[in-house]
């Protein structure tokens, strides 16, 4: 159920619009560090680029959700090959008009984090400082791996009224070309 | 299941399936969070489905065009119907339509009017002051921690900073440096280990010699007052210090806050939320509209199946498919009640046309076998109609009248007589037979053919039929010709045979007596009277004498004779025979017209006929007689003869025997046994020939002979004209 859940709307997004703001999320840096504990350590800087329309709803109090996706596989994996390590991680950006602050909110910590502007809010968004990947000990030391990373802007959590708009409209693609790496642990 | 059974419950289901995805989209758009998840499948299945149901509904509607056009039986009432259910869906439908449309539009644009607005704004604006006090409070609060701080050893920082927490209340205690490095940290909770990291902008606020103070929100969702404070001594450290507001005003203020929020957001997707439920409305719209669409198509052929199976079962009788079985409606209605009645209908005409068919094969068997027995038959069967047309002849009637009279069918029984001048005495007769009234009739017709003298024995009665009114006649004749010939040939043959027997045997001893007397008394007798016995007995034996070759004539006449058949030359044969006659006081000539023709025949018999006929014909020409014997090719009815007559300037034959003078002891003559003429025809008729006299109009008597020829049988000759007299 699920499946479809993300696919359908998937597909309809490659069905009506192709176009896609692929400059609006930019990796500035990218970088794996294996850590004391043998431990595979992801950093980025990212910058987000919104759109007039994305801003002027986040400035009308409309929530969004961004999704970091990381991805590691096998190199020569199969395309219903399962990934080695999954993470997603998604956080909300949503402007408070009571504190006049920007607000991010850690959708897996529910930490939440408040900023006096927005491009402190999208800084700290775009920052990915030792994230843990996987340790070392579970992957095949011969075997070459790929990493993935990617970021998007989920129409899917927008309000309900605005995600055929948003379907439509290339003004709320936000989403990163992806970012690979090849790697033998 | 059948096709159309299948396409029916196919499209019900994506009906069905539709409007459930259609009520669900209804239900995401009216907030409900779980089907929220699904409204953009929902949207694309329901879009699609759409698309289905528009290509169903658009091949149902082309293939009602299509039969339209075709003027396929019941599409053109199938087309109305179709057209006023649609008529009748549409109509309430887009009122309906129109309406929600501009009642959803007002009901919406009536969420957001400037009272609300104003309302929303003082709200939060109300809430903002209420928060400011506290936050002054709690900003003051901190500068004064923060002062009361005097050693700034990382140790006693880290004592001293718990304790003022603790103190005042507040949720987190944090000091950094002026380069943002933490000194010293202390949570409510323990298990804290970081802080919450104060933005960057805050932090250059504070540097620049500013405070901040602000209103956060917790982990736990409720409100905080952040307050970030500046060494006042100068010793580069920043106190900052997260207090909890008071529940009531968190509570009360995060409402405000939510509620502005939610009405501001909505307020920015007006136009969004106005598209939603459109294009929701809008969907059911189109469902509705090709639902009833197709609906109407559906039940229009339905309605008009079983009308359009009787057009097409009407069609098929009138083009003669009587096996032609309508399949009945489920429903039994009045149209069921006519499909059963078309039903039987078509089954009584089936057998009707079978119980036809097997008669009209009777009749045709019986026709058959008349037509077959009628052409096996000698004689001829000729049917007229009560107009006297001919309707239909066997094959006998061909033969005997020697015409294709099928060729005249419908046509009067005189076309016989046009067609072929010789029957024209047939025809006559048999017209005569008709008009005299008499049911039944018997004939003997004469007719004179190109091959001779043919006599017909006719017969004719009324064809009646089941009415009992004559509907025409039955004409039967028999070609008696031969037959009579037979018989008068046998008689003939008959009588000359016992006058040889009874005649022939007195003779001699009637000779002999007469020459004994003579013999014995002529000399003892005196002169008279021996003169009278000498005249006397030279009588009796002249007289014997010629009743010998008479009673000879007779026998000859009477016995069969052989043939000896051979080709010969019939013009050379001729002029052999016409040399005897050279040098005679009567003046004989020959025309020869056949050069070369060779036929088959017994040169000596047929020398005989010519003796005969030329001895007759001088005989009666008389002293200064003139005969004339002439030779042609001729053809009649395909067949090839060659024609000899013999003609004399004689008194010519008396018209009352001239059809009996070939008939034995027919003759005119005073001498003679009247059996020349008789032998001419017998042996002619022995060649396959006919033989007939006749009377030209310039005077004297002919007699004309026809021998059947072949014309390959030639002989190169030319034509010429010979003469000879007789002594």
């Amino acid at each position: 159920m699920e499946f479809f859940v993300r696919t359908l709307p998937a597909l309809l997004l490659l069905t009506l619009s192709l176009a896609v703001h692929a400059d609006a999320v930019d990796f500035r840096r990218v970088a794996l560090t294996l850590d004391d504990n043998d431990t595979i350590l992801l950093d980025a800087d990212i910058h987000f680029n919104l759109t007039d329309t994305v801003i002027e709803a986040l400035e009308n109090g409309v929530p969004l959700t961004f999704e970091t996706h990381v991805q590691m596989r096998r190199a020569d994996a199969w395309v219903w090959e399962a990934d080695v390590v999954e993470h997603r991680l998604r956080t909300v950006l949503q402007y408070r008009p009571l504190s006049g602050l920007y607000e991010l909110r850690d959708l897996q910590g529910e930490r939440r984090l408040s900023f006096a502007t927005r491009d402190a809010a999208l800084g700290t968004l775009g920052r990915i400082v030792g994230m843990p990947i996987v340790t070392r000990g579970k992957l095949d030391l011969d075997q070459d791996y790929l990493v993935r990373l990617n970021v998007r802007l989920d129409i899917e959590a927008l309000p309900l009224p605005l995600r055929p708009a948003a379907y439509l409209k290339s003004d709320w693609r936000i989403a990163s070309d992806p970012w690979e790496w090849r790697l033998r642990p | 299941m059948s096709r159309r059974r299948f396409d029916t419950l196919a499209a019900l289901m994506l009906v069905v399936l539709l409007l459930a995805a259609l009520h669900m989209i209804s239900s995401a758009v009216q907030r409900s969070e779980d089907l929220g998840r699904w409204f953009m499948p929902l949207l694309l299945f329901s879009v699609i489905g759409l698309v289905l149901l528009f290509i169903l509904v658009g091949w149902n509607l082309w293939q009602l065009l299509r039969d339209y056009r075709r003027r396929v039986a019941g599409s053109r009432l199938s087309a109305r119907l179709s057209v006023m259910f649609l008529v009748l869906a549409l109509l309430p439908v887009s009122v309906v339509y129109f309406y929600s449309m501009r009642f959803l539009s007002s009901g919406i644009d009536s969420w957001f009017d400037l009272q609300v607005d104003s309302a929303m704004e003082d709200a939060l604006t109300l809430s903002k002051l209420s928060l400011d006090l506290h936050k002054r409070e709690r900003l003051k609060l901190t500068e004064n921690l923060l002062a009361t701080i005097e050693d700034t050893s990382q140790t006693a920082i880290a004592l001293n900073i718990s304790g003022l927490r603790a103190t005042s209340g507040a949720v987190e205690m944090d000091l950094f440096t002026v380069q943002g490095k933490l000194l010293a940290l202390s949570h409510v909770n323990p298990e804290v280990l970081l802080p919450t990291p104060p933005d960057s902008g805050m932090v250059q606020q504070v540097v620049g010699g500013e405070d901040y103070v602000g209103v956060a929100t917790g982990a736990d969702g409720r409100l905080l007052v952040r307050c970030l404070v500046r060494d006042r001594l100068e010793r580069g450290i920043v106190l900052q210090a997260l207090y909890p507001v008071p529940e009531s005003l968190s509570d009360l203020s995060g409402n405000v806050q939510q509620a502005y929020e939610t009405y501001r957001t909505r307020a920015y997707m007006r136009s969004q939320i106005k598209f939603t439920f459109a294009l929701s409305l809008s969907l059911v719209l189109l469902l509705g509209v090709f639902a009833a669409t197709w609906a109407a198509v559906f039940t229009a052929r339905r309605l008009v199946q079983p009308i359009s199976d009787i057009a097409e079962g009407t069609r098929a009788v009138a083009e003669g498919d009587y096996d032609k079985q309508l399949p009945l409606p489920k429903v039994e209605d009045e149209l069921g009640f006519l499909v059963s009645s078309f039903n039987a209908m078509t089954r009584r005409i089936a057998r009707a046309r079978d119980a036809l068919e097997k008669s009209r094969r009777e009749l045709l068997n019986q026709h058959n076998y008349l037509e077959t027995v009628l052409g096996g038959l000698s004689t001829g069967v000729m049917a007229l109609d009560a107009e006297g047309r001919i309707q239909t002849a066997n094959r006998a009637a061909n033969q005997i009248l020697g015409l294709d009279v099928g060729e005249l069918e419908t046509q009067p029984l005189r076309a016989l007589g046009d067609r072929n001048e010789s029957l024209k005495p047939f025809v006559e007769r048999v017209l005569e037979g008709f008009d005299s009234g008499m049911h039944e009739g018997r004939a003997e017709i004469a007719l004179y053919r190109g091959g001779g003298r043919q006599v017909l024995l006719c017969r004719h009665s009324p064809l009646d039929v089941a009415t009992g009114e004559p509907t025409g006649h039955v004409l039967v004749f028999d070609d008696v010709t031969e037959l009579l010939k037979a018989q008068r040939d046998a008689a003939w043959g008959e009588v000359a045979r016992r006058l040889a027997h009874e005649i022939k045997n007195p003779l001699t001893p009637i000779q002999l007596s007469a020459e004994r007397l003579r013999h014995k008394y002529l000399g003892k007798l005196p002169n008279e009277d021996a003169r009278v016995l000498d005249r006397a007995t030279h009588t009796i034996v002249q007289q014997v004498e010629a009743m010998k070759a008479m009673v000879n004539d007779f026998s000859d006449y009477a016995k069969p004779t052989r043939l000896n058949i051979e080709p010969l030359q019939i013009d050379a044969l001729l002029a052999a025979v016409l040399a005897l006659y050279e040098g005679g006081t009567q003046h004989v000539t020959l025309a020869t017209g056949a050069p070369g023709l060779v036929i088959e025949a017994d040169p000596v018999r047929l020398r005989q006929v010519m003796h005969n006929l030329l001895k007759n014909a001088l005989e009666a020409s008389g002293e200064r007689g003139e005969v004339r014997v002439s030779s042609r090719i001729g053809e009649e009815e395909g067949n090839h003869f060659v024609e000899i007559a013999v003609s004399d300037n004689g008194p010519g034959f008396d018209p009352e025997l001239i059809q009996q003078v070939f008939e034995p002891y027919v003759t005119s003559k005073t001498k003679g046994t009247g059996l020349g003429l008789a032998i001419v025809k017998r042996i002619v008729a022995e060649h396959g020939g006919l033989v007939h006299a006749e009377n030209p109009v310039d005077g004297g008597g002919r007699v004309v002979l026809r021998l059947p020829a072949h014309l390959a049988q030639r002989a190169g000759s030319a034509d010429g004209v010979r003469s000879g007299g007789m002594s």
